[in-house]
């Protein structure tokens, strides 16, 4: 009954008045910057970051907490009224939702994300309280080794996992990395890759890469366009929300098995929502037995990515809490948080500040309801927000962005950082490199190297290290398999094109 | 065979760059102290970096990928939007020391709001300075933040 104990704990730190007032502003914000597109997640926490560092720790997670699975409930209204997803992860839920709120059913599509999403949630919750604390216990005896390890694994599903290029990825992941080591090596003293910028010796900064790559080309992407609401989007009532019973059952199980999908993805560091939506929503394609109604308005389409990008959200944080091992840009954010209140992240964050931890926990319990009641009855007023001109609205957006990085560590020289991955996304893009996996390698870079050195020192520079430990060496030939598995599908893919030229030739 | 190279153009094009990328990084790693596997230096990890990027972009051109759809297009109304956000963002920049936050935001939002040719110039101005105040409401006067408002 130690479960009930600390869920109590929680419970006390999360439904006082001031973790209820924080948690609330949280999911209110998150959603309304999940709506609206081209505000992402990272700009909000940029923006909110100074102001958390004279919060109290506890108060302070719960709110930024709030933000990210905020932001995932609210992503799938523009996705499906607009067919403009307001976040990365909400582009899968567009496929079937716009084409269902074309029909006319669009309160049916957003009642049913909302149903979807809190499910997704909770499932996700129920892991978080379940294998954190065990995980951490095992994690205590983990070497660098097992963080290397882990981390390699990371990085190898989310470069390969859900991606058609994986040698583009990898190549992303790698100067992910590089860029991660930007700036004074802790163990030397040496600066690297600063070229004599004292301004970089502290390395780039995190929120000024993350919103130079994702937000800056959605922004200008969007600038010059102007977007009407449609009509469906000004009918919705609160009965024409409500599924029918033959939509509630085609469903029920797609929930089930996008919160499974989305808890797998997102409790490895590395892969987390965008992947697990989409693989839910390839196998509930192929599972059903209707396909051809995919992409035209199956329900299916929105229920199960909607639940696996929720279930992922809440996943997210078993490793960042129990490992100290940010899946995200966004975890690695919290862990900053963390840090500044010296929290230091890993393992024994769970032990030694229950409060912390169960106040997180349950206070996403509390946020979800928040957040159900937030986009069923008053789904109205995101939607009346929606209709806001985006050309107004936009400017707005780079005026915050501008004080939120900027105020995050008071150097211009972050705008230029925030221009030059814009840039630098931008040329990614026209090559038609991902940018998702460059964001992790940066993230978790420091961490990779720190370990790697330490690894080799403890082993005496023996790489079989790596393989011999027993938890490292399985976890690496995990890795390894994935490897050699898209090795060979690469291989016949080449060899398939081959044999087709020379038939085209002789033809 | 020469359709064949021309179709992989893209591959090719992304190959190099990776690969320059790759010689970029193991030149910058080799200023550095490498060390040994036992004692790494701080050149190690990046020189392995700069090889695992040279490899990735041999392979790139020596193999393409599974059907690469086409990479992003500027249009003129996207140009329009590259030009000024990025002025704006670089005014923001240059000015948010010099004379404080509230002209600073009032310019960036004034040009950035004029990258849609919807937008007039009187709207624009109108949105910079009532943003600008929302910005001095909010941050100096709510928040309390350690920016100078003005000059």
């Amino acid at each position: 009954m130690e479960l009930l104990g600390n869920l109590a704990l929680g419970l006390s730190v999360a439904g006082s008045l001031a973790g209820l007032g924080y948690c609330l502003l949280g999911v209110t914000l998150g959603t309304l910057v999940g709506v609206l597109p081209g505000i992402g997640t990272m700009a909000t926490l940029a923006m909110l970051l100074p102001i958390t560092y004279h919060l109290e720790p506890n108060y302070a997670l719960i709110m930024l907490a709030g933000i990210y699975y905020g932001a995932a409930y609210g992503g799938s209204t523009a996705s499906i009224l607009l067919n403009l997803p307001g976040t990365a992860t909400s582009a899968v839920t567009g496929i079937d939702g716009y084409p269902m709120s074309r029909k006319g059913q669009a309160g049916v599509a957003l009642f049913m994300t909302a149903i979807a999403s809190f499910v997704g949630s909770m499932f996700g919750v129920v892991l978080l309280s379940l294998f954190s604390v065990p995980l951490a216990r095992v994690a205590l005896q983990f070497g660098p080794q097992e963080y290397f390890s882990l981390m390699f694994l990371g990085l190898i599903a989310a470069a390969l996992i859900g991606s058609g290029r994986s040698i583009r990825s990898l190549a992303a992941v790698t100067l992910g990395l590089a860029l991660g080591l930007v700036g004074l090596d802790l163990n030397s003293g040496v600066a690297r890759f600063a070229f004599g910028m004292p301004e970089l010796f502290d390395g780039l900064s995190l929120v000024a890469v993350a919103i130079g790559l994702f937000g800056l080309p959605e922004i200008i992407a969007n600038a010059g366009r102007i977007i009407n609401t449609p009509p469906e989007a000004k009918t919705i009532s609160f009965r024409s929300m409500l599924p029918s019973r033959e939509q509630w059952r085609r469903s029920r199980m797609p929930m089930v098995r996008g919160s499974g999908i989305g808890a797998f993805f997102g409790a490895l560091p590395g892969t987390g929502g965008v992947v697990a939506t989409f693989i839910s929503y390839a196998t509930e394609k192929k599972l059903s037995r209707h396909p051809e109604e995919f992409g035209k308005g199956a329900i299916e389409g929105i229920a199960a990515p909607e639940a696996a990008n929720n279930s992922a959200v809440q996943a997210a944080f078993i490793p960042t809490l129990s490992l100290g091992i940010p899946g995200d840009p966004v975890m690695a954010i919290m862990l900053g948080v963390m840090m500044v209140h010296g929290i230091l992240p890993g393992p024994n964050v769970i032990a030694g500040n229950p409060d912390l931890f169960w106040g997180l926990v349950m206070s996403f319990v509390i946020g979800n309801i928040f957040l159900l009641v937030l986009n069923l009855p008053l789904i109205g007023i995101w939607v009346k927000i929606l209709s806001i001109p985006y050309h107004l609205l936009f400017p707005v957006i780079v005026a915050f962005v501008c004080i939120g990085i900027y105020s995050v560590n008071f150097q211009v020289m972050d705008l230029y950082v925030l221009l030059f991955f814009g840039f630098l996304g931008w040329g990614m893009k026209s090559l038609n490199f991902e940018v998702a996996p460059l964001l992790l390698g940066f993230v978790l870079g420091p961490m990779m190297e720190e370990n790697f050195r330490r690894a080799l020192i403890v082993s005496n520079g023996e790489v079989s290290t790596f393989l011999t430990r027993p938890i490292s060496g399985v976890i690496m030939v995990v890795s390894l398999a994935i490897i050699a598995w898209f090795v060979v599908a690469g291989l016949r893919h080449v060899a398939g094109r081959g044999r087709r030229t020379s038939e085209n030739q002789n033809a | 065979m020469l359709d064949y190279l021309k179709s992989r153009r893209e591959d090719v094009i992304a190959g190099l760059v990776t690969i320059g990328v790759g010689i970029f990084i193991l030149t910058e790693a080799f200023d550095y102290r490498l060390g040994t596997l036992t004692r790494m230096g701080p050149g190690y990890f990046p020189m392995l970096l700069g090889v695992i990027m040279c490899l990735l972009g041999c392979i790139l051109v020596l193999f393409s990928e599974p059907d690469a759809p086409q990479g992003a297009t500027a249009d003129r109304t996207v140009k329009r939007g590259v030009i000024l956000v990025t002025v704006a963002f670089l005014a923001f920049a240059l000015l948010i020391e010099r004379v404080g936050m509230v002209p600073s935001v009032t310019v960036a939002v004034f040009l950035s709001a004029l990258s849609n040719r919807s937008t007039s110039w009187l709207t624009a101005a109108i949105l910079a300075v009532g943003t600008a105040a929302a910005c001095w409401l909010i941050f100096s006067l709510l928040l309390g933040l350690q920016m100078k408002a003005f000059w």
